[in-house]
C-alpha cells in the first residue's frame, strides 16, 4: 500500500499536463466597453478601510454621470459607472482591476483613488492600452512619466507643486520659521515633503523635524509629542483625513499651539470642523491650506449656479449623502471632465482616441472648481490641473487670500 | 468500511477531483480562471494552517506573517531592487533574475525557517497567549517590510508585472506545445502546487507524524507520557505550516504581480482562520470549500458574482460605504450557526448517516 500515494500524484500531475485545455481568447477589433449608446467605465474606491471616507469621491462622480444620463447621456451614450471596492488595499485594487477590465470589460478605468493603488494597476493598465483616466492622486508621477506610461493621467495639482507652494508661502512671511513635519510613509508623504523644502529653498525657514506614520496605524500621538519637543513653531500636516484631525486634537491636549499647515487632501471644511472639537480647539484657527474644489459649506457658493447644481444632483441621485462633504464636489468635477471627453469622442470611440483627448483639454468652465482654474493639457503638459488658492482657516470657515496659485515646474 | 475501503474510496475521489480541476478552465471564463487560481493559492495555506490548529491544535493569528515571507522571497528574487519611485536613491540591484517558478520552493523553505524559528519561542506559551503572540507578528510585519525600502520597495512595493521573469504576460504562452492564456497559466500551476501540497498533507498527517500531532492536540500531557516530544512535533508542525503558507504567499506573488505591505494585511491572517474554521479543523477536504469561501465571500458581500442573485435591496446597500463588511459578517454569523464544525463536519456527518457505522478514521 505504501506506493500508492506517490503513484496517484504522478498521474494526476500527468493528467493535469495533458488535459491542458487553454480556453478561446476572444478576438474583436471594436474596443470593449463602448456601442452607440452606452458608455461603461469602471473605477476603486475605498467602500471599507482605514480611507471609507474617500468613497464620497466616487459617489459624488456617479451621482453626476447619473445626472447626465437623465438628460440623455454624452452625445447619446448612457455612461454606466462601476465602483468597486479596494478597502484602501493596493494588492486588492490590482485584482478589482483585473476584473474590471478583463471580466466587465470596461472601456476605460476612471478616477481609481490612492496613489500606491494606481501605481500598482499602472503596469498593467499601459500594457492593455486601457486608459486610466483622471487619477484620484496627486503623486507627480502621473504627469512627470506621461512619455513611459502614456495610458495614465492625473488630474489635480501635483503634491510636489502643493508642497512648493508652501514652502514659498512659509519663506515669505515667517522668516525663521522651524517647521516640524508630520507626514504618511509612502509617496503621497514624501512628494508634498520634497515640494515642501524646495520651495523653502535657501530661505532662512527651516524643516527640523519630520515624522513618517504609517496608514495602518491607529493614531499618531507620539509623533506630534515628538514634534512637538522639537520645539518647532510651524507643524505641516501632510496626512489623510483620520490623521490630520488626530493631528489636531493631540496638538491641543499637548498645549502645542504652531501656525498650522494642512495639506489639500484633509483642508475641507468639514474635517476642520470635527478638528475645532465644537470650537474647544484653538489650533486650528488660522491653519493654512490649498484648495482647487468649492467648498459646499462656504456661504459665498450659496447662490452660485454650479453648486447649486451640486446640490440638487446629490439630492436627486446619491440620497443620504452628507451635502457638505467636499470629497462629492471632487467627484463630480472629474466626472465632469469626463463626460466633456466623452461628448467629444463621436463615432470613433476608441481607448487610443479618448487618450489623445485627454491630453489635449482645455476647459475653463469646469462648474465645481473654483473659479478661474483651468483643467488643460497639450503638448509636454500632461498635468491637468496646476492650479490653487490659498485659503486660511478663520472664524469656523476658509477665507482665500493672495489670488490663484500657479505651479510652472509641476 | 474498512480502513483499505476507505483508503481506495479516498484515492479515487482525489484522482476524480484532480481530472475535475484539470479540465474545469476549458468550462469557464478567462477570468474565472484566474478567480479560481486564488482560491488554489488559498487551499495551500489553509492545508498549512490546518495541520497546524487543525491537527496539532496550535492557534495562529499570524498566518498572513508567513505568506508575507514568501511573497517577498519570490518578489526579491524576481525582481531584485529595481529602483522605483519610492526609492529612487536606492542603489545597486540586488538578487533578482530568477524565473518565477523556481523562486516557489524557495519561499516556503525560507517561510519554513521562519516558522521554525517561531515555533522554538512558541513552545513555552499556549492557548490565549499564544494567539496574542502570533498576532503580533502580523502586526509587525508591515512595518518591518517598510523599514527594509532598498530591499522592499517600502510602500510602493514590488511590482512583477512585465518583468522578463515572469512567465506569464497578455500575450498567450506556449507550454508542452499548447497555448495558454495568463489566467490559465496561474490556474494550472496554482492547481498543480496546491494538489501536490494536498497529497503532500494527506502522507503527513496519515502515519506516525499525524498521530503525534493530534496527540499533542488532544492532550499535551498524555502526548509527553506516550513518548511524543512536545517540543520536536510543536516546532515541526509550526515549520511544515509556515512552509506551505510560503508557498502560498510566492504563488500569490507571482498571481497578484505586485506585493507590497499591505498585501498581506492583518485582516489575511483572520481570514485564513476563517477558512479553516469553515472548511472545517482537523479535516482536509473541507478546506477547499474553505478556500473558496474566503476567496469569493468578499465579492458576493459586494455583490458581484453569485452576490448578484441577491435581491436588488441588499446589492443597493452593499454598495454604500461600509456595506460589504456587513454583508460579510451577516454570512458568517449564519454559517457558523448552520455549520458550526465547518464543510468538513458536515460531510462526516453525512457519511456517518450513509454508512450507519462510525467513521473509523475521522478522529475528530
Amino acid at each position: 500500500m505504501r506506493r500508492h500515494p506517490a503513484l496517484v500524484v504522478l498521474a494526476v500531475a500527468a493528467v493535469l499536463a495533458l488535459a491542458a485545455l487553454p480556453g478561446a481568447l476572444a478576438g474583436s477589433s471594436a474596443d470593449p466597453g463602448v456601442t452607440a449608446t452606452t458608455i461603461l467605465i469602471g473605477g476603486t474606491s475605498p467602500l471599507t478601510g482605514p480611507a471609507a471616507a474617500y468613497a464620497s469621491v466616487a459617489r459624488g462622480a456617479k451621482a453626476y454621470f447619473d445626472s447626465v444620463n437623465a438628460t440623455g447621456g454624452a452625445a447619446k451614450r448612457k455612461i454606466e459607472y462601476k465602483i468597486v471596492d479596494d478597502g484602501y488595499n493596493p494588492a486588492q485594487t490590482v485584482q478589482a482591476v483585473r476584473r474590471l477590465v478583463e471580466q466587465d470589460d470596461v472601456f476605460a478605468v476612471f478616477n481609481t483613488l490612492g496613489t500606491e493603488h494606481n501605481l500598482a494597476i499602472r503596469p498593467y493598465l499601459n500594457q492593455n492600452k486601457v486608459p486610466q483616466l483622471f487619477v484620484a492622486s496627486g503623486a507627480t508621477t502621473w504627469g512627470r512619466d506621461a512619455a513611459e506610461f502614456p495610458w495614465t493621467i492625473g488630474f489635480q495639482p501635483s503634491y510636489q507643486a502643493e508642497g512648493l507652494v508652501y514652502g514659498q508661502y512659509i519663506a515669505k512671511t515667517k522668516k525663521g520659521a522651524k517647521i516640524a513635519v508630520l507626514f504618511q510613509n509612502d509617496s503621497y508623504g514624501k512628494d508634498l515633503l520634497v515640494g515642501l523644502k524646495a520651495g523653502l529653498g535657501r530661505s532662512s525657514s527651516k524643516v527640523i523635524a519630520a515624522e513618517p506614520y504609517e496608514v495602518t496605524a491607529p493614531d499618531v500621538g507620539s509623533q506630534i509629542a515628538k514634534l512637538k519637543a522639537s520645539g518647532a513653531n510651524v507643524l505641516a500636516i501632510f496626512a489623510t483625513p483620520t490623521f490630520a484631525i488626530q493631528a489636531y486634537v493631540f496638538a491641543n491636549r499637548l498645549g502645542w499651539r504652531p501656525l498650522v499647515i494642512n495639506n489639500g487632501v484633509s483642508g475641507t471644511a468639514n474635517i476642520m470642523l470635527i478638528a475645532s472639537e465644537g470650537g474647544k480647539n484653538k489650533v486650528v484657527e488660522g491653519t493654512i491650506t490649498s484648495s482647487i474644489l468649492k467648498d459646499p459649506t462656504d456661504p459665498r457658493w450659496k447662490n452660485d449656479p454650479g453648486m447649486r447644481r451640486y446640490r440638487s444632483i446629490l439630492a436627486k441621485y446619491a440620497n443620504g449623502a452628507n451635502v457638505n462633504d467636499i470629497y462629492h464636489v471632487y467627484g463630480m468635477a472629474a466626472a465632469f471632465e469626463t463626460v466633456g471627453l466623452f461628448k467629444r469622442l463621436g463615432a470613433n470611440a476608441t481607448r487610443a482616441r479618448l487618450m489623445v483627448l485627454a491630453r489635449s483639454v482645455t476647459s475653463a468652465g469646469n462648474p465645481f472648481l473654483l473659479p478661474g482654474i483651468s483643467v488643460k493639457t497639450g503638448k509636454g503638459d500632461n498635468f491637468p490641473i496646476q492650479q490653487g488658492q490659498l485659503q486660511r482657516w478663520t472664524k469656523g470657515r476658509w477665507v482665500p487670500f493672495g489670488g490663484l496659485w500657479t505651479s510652472k515646474r509641476n | 468500511m474498512s480502513p483499505r475501503v476507505t483508503r481506495i474510496v479516498g484515492f479515487v475521489a482525489f484522482a476524480a477531483f484532480a481530472v475535475f480541476v484539470a479540465v474545469l478552465p476549458a468550462f469557464i471564463n478567462d477570468f474565472k480562471a484566474q478567480q479560481y487560481a486564488y482560491v488554489g493559492i488559498y487551499l495551500i495555506a489553509l492545508l498549512g494552517l490546518n495541520i497546524l490548529t487543525g491537527y496539532t491544535g496550535q492557534i495562529s493569528l499570524g498566518h498572513g506573517a508567513f505568506m508575507a515571507v514568501g511573497g517577498y522571497t519570490t518578489a526579491i528574487l524576481m525582481a531584485g531592487n529595481e529602483p522605483s519611485i519610492a526609492c529612487s536613491s536606492c542603489d545597486g540591484p540586488i538578487g533578482g533574475g530568477m524565473k518565477d517558478i523556481w523562486t516557489i520552493p524557495i519561499a516556503g523553505l525560507v517561510a519554513g525557517l521562519v516558522g521554525i524559528a517561531f515555533g522554538l519561542p512558541a513552545l513555552r506559551l499556549s492557548g490565549l497567549y499564544l494567539a496574542l503572540a502570533t498576532f503580533a507578528i502580523a502586526v509587525a510585519l508591515p512595518p518591518f517590510v517598510k523599514r527594509f525600502e532598498e530591499l522592499t520597495g517600502g510602500g510602493s512595493g514590488i511590482n512583477l508585472f512585465g518583468l522578463p521573469e515572469h512567465t506569464g504576460s497578455i500575450t498567450n504562452l506556449e507550454i508542452f506545445g499548447r497555448s495558454l492564456t495568463f489566467n490559465d497559466w496561474l490556474y494550472y500551476l496554482s492547481w498543480v502546487v496546491a494538489l501536490v501540497a494536498f497529497a503532500g498533507a494527506w502522507l503527513a498527517l496519515r502515519g506516525r507524524t499525524g498521530r503525534a500531532f493530534r496527540a499533542v492536540r488532544d492532550s499535551e500531557t498524555a502526548a509527553v507520557s506516550s513518548g511524543v516530544s512536545l517540543a520536536r512535533y510543536k516546532t515541526l508542525a509550526y515549520g511544515i505550516s509556515a512552509a506551505y503558507a510560503g508557498v502560498a504567499g510566492g504563488l500569490y506573488a507571482i498571481a497578484n504581480t505586485f506585493v507590497n505591505p499591505d498585501t498581506f494585511p492583518i485582516a489575511l491572517s483572520i481570514f485564513l482562520l476563517i477558512g479553516v474554521v469553515v472548511g472545517g479543523l482537523g479535516g482536509l477536504t473541507g478546506l477547499v470549500f474553505g478556500a473558496i469561501f474566503i476567496y469569493f465571500l468578499p465579492l458576493w458581500a459586494q455583490g458581484e458574482d453569485l452576490g448578484s442573485l441577491l435581491p436588488n435591496r441588499i446589492i443597493e446597500e452593499t454598495q454604500k460605504p461600509g456595506g460589504p463588511a456587513i454583508v460579510y459578517g451577516v454570512i458568517l454569523i449564519l454559517l457558523m450557526f448552520v455549520i458550526p464544525n465547518g464543510v468538513g463536519g458536515l460531510f462526516r456527518r453525512v457519511g456517518q448517516l450513509l454508512t450507519s457505522r462510525r467513521y473509523s478514521r475521522s478522529a475528530k
